[in-house]
């Protein structure tokens, strides 16, 4: 293998894991430009979407419709059904009472509401790592020395048509619309007869079902879950949202492929013990000297 | 004002309802009981090893009851803790079992990083320590006299998985990884070490952090390097990883373990397509082809079903840890130590243990498994 | 009223000394720990308003300076006491330097990413910190020929002393001066900047005292284990100490005593609740922030500040 197809193979073992960064900072992205609040337990969700998958594939193992491949999009449905629905129950119960609140508050109730999930998935599912199935057939397509596998090509793919979807609704609907007007000023939006607090809900619940896709292609990924992973992989989807900028959509995009590449690249070429210091060091380094990331925040006017 | 209502004494109310509270809520009486401690991960990753462990052990325990009276006017029992591979944790039980004047003797732990620190424990509290699967050859050099292991050490295994590549496979270039802990660093440096005499180039050495999952920067890396075989010093969780990635990324490098990873999870995990033709070393030779233990693995399969790589070795050291208590005749520590002390040898499943001046069992082999088919199969064994 | 009773406290608090049961002890001990954790924790978050998401990093420091110095140099405990408060504090110092000027919600993100910068590396150098493995034969204080050993007893008055002495002098900072300031820092940052308090030194004077006092406790840790390792100072223990703070009451010290004995007590009495202790410490942060913020003996301005109303930070 030669220098430069090393190179190629390392990007795409950065640019895949990237794209999950990318689905998951995409919650980050939006909650935090709608009202300011960092969901702490968002990286939970991801990983409530990855044991989701793992139950529907269970249960259903023994249906022949599970052998086809397929079947995967009716897993990745619903997990982001059921990761909306999660979404939208932590926004009603543990958020919104507390919308005038410091953020202070909001983060520790947060930070909660992360240690409830992460702890109820434990207690019912197990300490140890649980095994996921791989729905596509295993298989490693190469050419000169670089391999792809089915897996990963879908993970592109699905990553790719949801971050069109979102900007497309975002730009091109009245619910998106509703969800510019009520980031950019939430009073005004208020005003114009936007109902805010609906668009707020709905926002989350679109985070979480994206946060939930994401869950289930990192599970097939890896072929192993353990309710331990929210807590690390949320982090690094954090910091690629500010890395691109938070509240900024593209930025999250753009943030989650570049974070997942600085950390391959990292593995690669330094080591892998010390890529979790890399990711953070990026996080350190980002809220430190360019909190405004990559392309800019957009995040509203504070009074 | 504006400062809060603070008090020192509400300090020192504060700790002192706890102590009061605590103080009542628990003083005991003594009971006829004498006790094992068995420390192992019962949950955790380590879980399926850790479960196995305890199975054996209870059913050496049941056996041993069934058979007669261990010690007269006592009822022996088994409590089981929970260190989840966590050396933190490992001591936290440690002490505890060192509180319970009632615990004669203990059974654990399972990873030489937990055993390590917790046999200082043991050792200061002088409790009889038995190991049964940590390999690390450092815990028997600490010079606690009441530390016994009926396994086999890494300093034998590490050569042997050495010889084995390099003999058998024919391998020349080999990239180590290990995942950092007491175990694993230790057995890839003897490995390293052995290579080298061999006359084999270690390409790469690497640590990996434990739970890391995604090894494909790394394998890039192994595969640039050309290196024709992979050994790796950890646990079956990462070693799936390992394995089904190397496929996926299609490294033409063989695959050798150490014992850490001969579970059944790992096949399952890795998935068997991608684990054949991986090659693990194992801390003694296969237990199905020991006459003496037959009965035991038949006893076994009916209560527990699943007969797991550590079982038999739990067994083994329940059951040295109980003759050890019958022997010594009175609920009393130093006792039990001089009665295990006296035992020059002991006729177990697993054959004839003797132990050296350190502890060390004599009875130490290594045998070599592969994966063929979804399955372990066994090779051969080496002294 | 309560120098009467003080007496009677003092015996009362003494009295596990006598106890045969050293199990016992050892969690007083590990309460006592917590203790000054929290209340480390709370001159950073309570008094000076700063939410610290990686305060196990400073008792990591703590340990580990005592136990390197203790292996490599042969540092018998009293002298590495005052030596590991010290490097905590300054670290907490060097880590708070950058982070001061960044706004609240990033600022916890910041401290908690130094927090995990910290552990992972301490995790990585295996050739200095013994890595994964953490380092073993530590050595436990001794005083004349007396060696504390494995026994929980004198730890636990080393610990009840300390815990004291802290707390008498966070006690008597919060009514001085300083305490005023970081109060004023708290409740309105912008406004007691244009009142002419040097925000930027108060902050870091409480980061450094409460990293010097999570120091302390790293040390005397590190010598009643003999051992340490990494995992035992994870983000799951920052957590943990902030719970405490919030519990018994931001800003007050007492309330940081009385949380952690709360928190770090109850798992040992509710045996049969072990495994869903961190689920209820979520769900009791949560219910805490909503209903009654100000904790068990915290101010009622912290419940307005915590509540809503004019924004902090």
């Amino acid at each position: 293998m030669s220098v430069f197809q090393i190179f190629l193979q390392q990007l795409l073992n950065g640019l895949t894991i990237g794209s999950v960064y990318a689905l998951i900072a995409l919650g980050y992205t939006m909650v935090y430009g709608i009202i300011q609040l960092i969901n702490f337990a968002h990286g939970e969700i991801f990983m409530v979407g990855g044991y989701i998958g793992l139950t529907v594939l269970v249960i259903s193992s023994g249906l022949p419709i599970a052998a086809s491949p397929l079947f995967l999009i009716v897993v990745l449905i619903a997990a982001a059904l059921g990761c909306a629905l999660l979404g939208f129950c932590i926004e009603r119960v543990a958020y919104r009472p507390l919308r005038r609140a410091p953020k202070l508050s909001v983060l520790i109730t947060a930070i909660g509401v992360s240690f409830f999930l992460q702890n109820a998935v434990m207690i019912g599912y197990g300490a140890q790592d649980q095994y996921v199935p791989n729905p596509l057939p295993m298989a490693a397509w190469g050419k000169g020395g670089i391999t792809v596998t089915p897996l990963q090509l879908l993970i592109f793919a699905v990553s790719i048509a949801l971050m069109i979807g979102l900007q497309l609704i975002v730009y091109a609907t009245p619910l998106g619309r509703a969800m510019r007007a009520s980031a950019q000023d939430p009073l005004a939006a208020r005003l114009m007869g936007i109902p805010v607090d609906k668009v707020i809900a709905v926002t989350f619940a679109i985070g979480s079902a994206l946060a939930g896709v994401g869950g289930v292609l990192f599970g097939s990924y890896y072929s192993t879950i353990n309710f331990h992973d929210g807590y690390l992989i949320g982090l690094k989807a954090f910091t690629a949202a500010v890395l691109g900028g938070i509240g900024n959509i593209p930025g999250a995009m753009l943030g989650g492929l570049l974070l997942g590449l600085i950390e391959g690249l990292g593995a690669g070429y330094v080591s892998t013990q010390w890529k979790n210091v890399i990711a953070f060091a990026v996080l350190v380094l980002v809220l430190l000297l360019r909190p405004r990331g990559l392309l800019g925040e957009r995040v509203a006017e504070r009074a | 004002m504006i400062d809060a209502k603070v008090h020192t004494p509400s300090v020192r109310s504060a700790l002192v309802a706890a102590v009061a509270f605590l103080f009542l809520a628990g003083c005991g009486k003594p009971e006829a009981v004498v006790r094992i401690g068995f420390v192992g991960p019962l949950t955790g990753d380590q879980a399926a090893h850790g479960v196995d462990m305890l199975h054996g052990a209870q059913l050496a325990l049941e056996q041993a009851q069934q058979a007669g009276e261990i010690l007269r006017g006592y009822k022996v029992e088994l409590v089981s803790l929970d260190d989840q591979r966590s050396p933190a944790q490992a001591v936290a039980a440690a002490k505890r079992l060192a509180a319970d004047p009632n615990v004669l003797a203990v059974v654990g732990h399972l990873n030489s990083s937990c055993t390590k620190p917790a046999s200082a424990i043991y050792n200061e509290a002088r409790i009889l320590h038995i190991n049964p699967v940590s390999s690390n050859p450092d815990i028997s050099r600490q010079g606690f006299n009441n530390f016994y292991r009926i396994c086999a050490t890494d300093d034998l295994q590490g050569p042997a998985g050495a010889r084995f590549a390099i003999e058998r496979l024919g391998a020349k270039k080999i990239f180590v990884i290990d995942d950092m802990t007491t175990y694993g660093r230790g057995l890839a440096t003897e490995f390293i070490k052995a290579a080298k005499g061999l006359n084999a180039e270690v390409v790469g050495h690497e640590g990996i952090t434990l739970g890391e999952k995604d090894f494909t920067p790394l394998l890039t890396k192994i595969k640039s390097e050309r290196a024709d075989l992979i050994y790796f010093a950890g646990m079956f969780p990462e070693a799936a990883l390992l394995i089904k990635q190397r496929f996926e990324l299609g490294v033409p490098a063989a695959f050798v373990s150490g014992d850490g990873t001969f579970e059944v999870n790992l096949i399952r995990l890795a998935t068997p397509q991608a684990a054949e033709g991986v090659y693990v070393t194992a801390l003694g030779a296969d237990v199905h082809q020991i006459p003496t233990a037959k009965e035991f693995i038949d006893a076994f399969e009916a209560r527990f079903h699943h007969l797991g790589s550590y079982s038999s070795y739990a067994y083994e050291a329940t059951r040295i840890a109980v003759e050890a208590i019958r022997r010594a005749g009175k609920n009393d520590r130093s006792a039990v130590l001089a009665a295990m002390k006296e035992m020059k040898e002991y006729r177990g499943i697993l054959g004839v243990h003797r132990f050296d001046a350190r502890g060390d069992t004599t009875l130490r082999t290594i045998g070599i498994y592969a994966v063929r088919d979804g399955k372990f199969q066994f090779l051969e064994a080496v002294d | 009223m309560i120098r009467k009773i003080a007496p009677f406290l003092l015996i009362l608090l003494l009295l596990p000394l006598f106890d045969s049961n050293s199990y016992r002890v050892d969690v007083l001990c590990t309460a006592a720990l917590y203790a000054l954790l929290a209340i480390g924790l709370n001159l950073i978050v309570g008094f000076a308003g700063l939410l610290h998401l990686g305060y196990a990093a400073f008792f990591a420091i703590g340990a580990y300076t005592y136990a390197l110095l203790n292996l490599r140099v042969g540092c018998p405990f009293w002298i590495g006491l005052p030596i590991a408060a010290f490097s905590a504090g300054v670290a907490g110092v060097l880590l708070g330097l950058p982070v001061i000027r960044v706004r609240g919600d990033y600022l916890a993100i910041v401290t908690l990413g130094f927090g995990e910068i910290v552990r992972v590396t301490v995790t990585n150098l295996e050739d200095w910190t013994g890595g994964p493995n953490g380092l073993l034969g530590i050595a436990h204080p001794v005083v004349g020929s007396y060696n504390f050993g494995v026994d929980s007893k004198p730890y636990y008055l080393l610990l009840v002393v300390l815990v004291s002495i802290v707390a008498w002098a966070c006690t008597r900072m919060a009514r001085s001066r300083i305490g005023l300031a970081w109060m004023a820092i708290r409740e309105d940052e912008l406004a007691a900047a244009c009142s002419g308090i040097d925000t930027a030194r108060f902050k870091l004077l409480a980061l450094g005292l409460g990293g010097g006092i999570a120091g302390l406790a790293g040390c005397v840790f590190a010598a009643k284990q003999g051992t340490i390792t990494p995992d035992s100072f994870d983000f799951i223990l920052s957590v943990m100490v902030l719970a405490m703070v919030i519990l018994g009451g931001l800003g007050s010290v007492g309330g940081a005593v009385l949380g952690a004995v709360v928190l770090s007590l109850a798992p040992e009495l509710l045996r049969s609740f072990s495994t869903y202790r961190m689920l209820l410490f979520g769900i009791v942060m949560v219910l805490l922030i909503r209903y009654r913020p100000q904790g068990f003996l915290g101010a009622s301005e912290i419940r307005r500040e915590l509540k809503g109303g004019h924004g902090s930070a």
